[in-house]
């Protein structure tokens, strides 16, 4: 008890002695996991927006003119077999010529002089989740355009392709300007732990002299370390949560990107606590370095 | 207890120690003379681990220092005690703190600690101090509270180097006679020393060292030797 008592008195003591170099550390720590917490923030609000337009993905199967109620079956059955389709929903002719007055209304008079059924019978097509790849839609595609009774498919992949390719180069760049902050953060801290042992080195000394152990001595350093993180870490979470909320404002207030608010989130809950637990890992990580290498000769 | 077998120690291809074979049993009180560097704290710092031997074994307690692992050199120096010229106490902290350090270290219980605290600073008369800052005491008694702690886990081995060697003759007495005192209770007791007045009432088995080498073991200090004492 009076040990853990001693490294908490010790612990305190090491921040309050540097507590400018400590301050410092935080700030740059905070700035530093914010930076990569932005473009985190990016990445997650895309690939959000990215998965959902995927879950949205719809295949749409016209129809031949005057195709027979038969041969409608017939299609819809064969829809319906398919392992890829979630669900099937067919628009008459009548039913697209009514959709297209109520969606356009302005160019209502284009179909004027066309006759009653100018707009092709269709199926609506839902995907099942885990079939939205380019190749399992372009297959599904194949299949159904030699089905009796089809006239063409029309399905809008390539633009959520695309969107999902500049999600994957995301995530690796955020993967590689993450690794180099985390490399960045760890310099800081190992760099303000170093300082932190140096001003006391005369105290190490002596506690070597007299039997501490490595880890009894590290214990301090560590905690201040991760203390450090913590702090930094939190500090990057206001900070991000703060910028978020002044540019949704913005957002809101120029009017551009209408609709986008919606999308537009910041993390939930268990990414901002994992932020904080990322300037945690970081900060005793790099304390542990900083004090282990010190402390390698036997004096 | 502590055993050189043709221990050589370079420092910048400098010798500190060439070729020295010496024995110390259990309860001895050792004084080494000779002049500045002649291997007086060297051969000290072999012992507490905080060196190894380039040439040569070095047996403490039975351990093999040049063979000891860094991680077990601090549970070596827990059966030591350490009085040095310099103190090496933290002067941020009470006496009772300082002296309590090596308790706190092994993990000692808090009654514990302060009884053994107690025992050790009545033994160098610095009970009454127990709550003063240590920057604040006088040099006499920060070494007074250097020699608590160094005794305070009752070690097997008390090492001091140049114990006396910012003290005046009277303070000097007072540390002489603390030494006495623990050697008395059977602790064995190394002291690398300048001081005559030191090594004239220690008693002790006198070892000269010149240049890294031994130069003489003489036995205990007598008028008819003391010639040939520093």
């Amino acid at each position: 008890m009076r040990r853990i008592l001693y490294l908490v008195r010790e612990t305190v003591a090491n921040i309050w002695v540097n507590r400018m170099s400590v301050a410092i550390g935080v700030v740059t720590t905070a700035f530093t996991i914010a930076c990569f917490g932005v473009f985190f923030l990016l990445y997650w609000n895309l690939k959000n927006l990215a998965g959902s337009l995927q879950d949205e993905i719809q295949v749409m199967v016209y129809l031949e003119p005057d195709t027979s109620k038969v041969m409608v079956s017939g299609v819809r059955r064969h829809l319906e077999g398919e392992h890829a389709v979630a669900s099937v929903a067919f628009i008459s002719e009548q039913e697209a010529v009514k959709d297209f007055h109520q969606q356009f209304p302005e160019e209502s008079s284009l179909l004027d002089g066309m006759g009653d059924t100018p707009l092709p019978a269709s199926f609506v097509v839902t995907l099942a989740p885990g079939f939205q790849s380019s190749e399992l839609v372009e297959g599904l595609a194949e299949r159904v355009r030699g089905v009796p009774g089809v006239e063409f498919v029309r399905y809008s992949r390539d633009w959520i392709d695309t969107l999902g390719l500049f999600v994957s180069y995301l995530e690796i760049g955020a993967l590689v300007i993450g690794l180099i902050l985390a490399v960045a953060t760890v310099t800081i801290i190992a760099n303000t732990i170093r300082l932190s042992f140096y001003a006391r080195k005369k105290e190490i000394e002596i506690l070597r002299l007299i039997g501490a152990t490595r880890s009894f001595i590290a214990v301090p350093y560590v905690v201040e370390g991760a203390f450090l993180g913590v702090v930094g870490g939190g500090l990057s979470l206001a900070l991000l949560k703060g910028g978020f909320e002044v540019f949704r404002f913005e957002l809101d207030a120029s009017g551009w990107f209408q609709g986008l608010d919606s999308v537009i989130a910041f993390f939930p809950f268990q990414i901002s606590i994992l932020l904080v637990v990322t300037g945690f890992l970081l900060g005793s990580a790099s304390s542990l370095l900083s004090v282990y290498s010190l402390l390698r000769s036997r004096a | 207890m502590i055993q050189f077998f043709q221990v050589t120690k370079y420092f910048d291809r400098y010798a500190a120690l060439r070729d020295v074979t010496l024995r110390v049993d259990k309860g001895e009180c050792v004084l080494l003379t000779g002049p500045s560097g002649a291997g007086k704290t060297t051969l000290l710092k072999l012992i507490f681990g905080a060196e190894v031997p380039d040439e040569g074994q070095i047996l403490v307690q039975n351990r093999n220092i040049a063979r000891l692992r860094a991680s077990d050199v601090p549970y070596l120096r827990r059966t030591m005690g350490f009085v040095l010229q310099d103190f090496k106490l933290l002067p941020q902290k009470t006496v009772f703190e300082n002296v309590a350090l090596p308790l706190i270290i092994q993990g000692t219980a808090g009654l514990e600690v302060r009884r053994k605290v107690s025992e050790a600073l009545k033994a160098v008369g610095l009970d009454h101090k127990r709550g003063s800052q240590t920057a604040g005491v006088s040099a006499g008694e920060q070494q007074r509270v250097c020699i608590a702690r160094a005794i305070v886990n009752s070690p097997i081995i008390l090492l001091a180097d140049e114990p006396t060697g910012n003290l005046d003759t009277n303070l000097t007495m007072e540390i002489i006679e603390l030494f006495k005192a623990i050697h008395a209770r059977g602790t064995t007791v190394m002291l690398a020393t300048h001081n005559r007045q030191v090594v004239e009432e220690m008693k002790g088995r006198i070892i000269r060292l010149h240049s890294g080498r031994v130069l003489s073991d003489q036995g205990v200090y007598s008028e008819t030797n003391s010639l040939s004492c520093p």
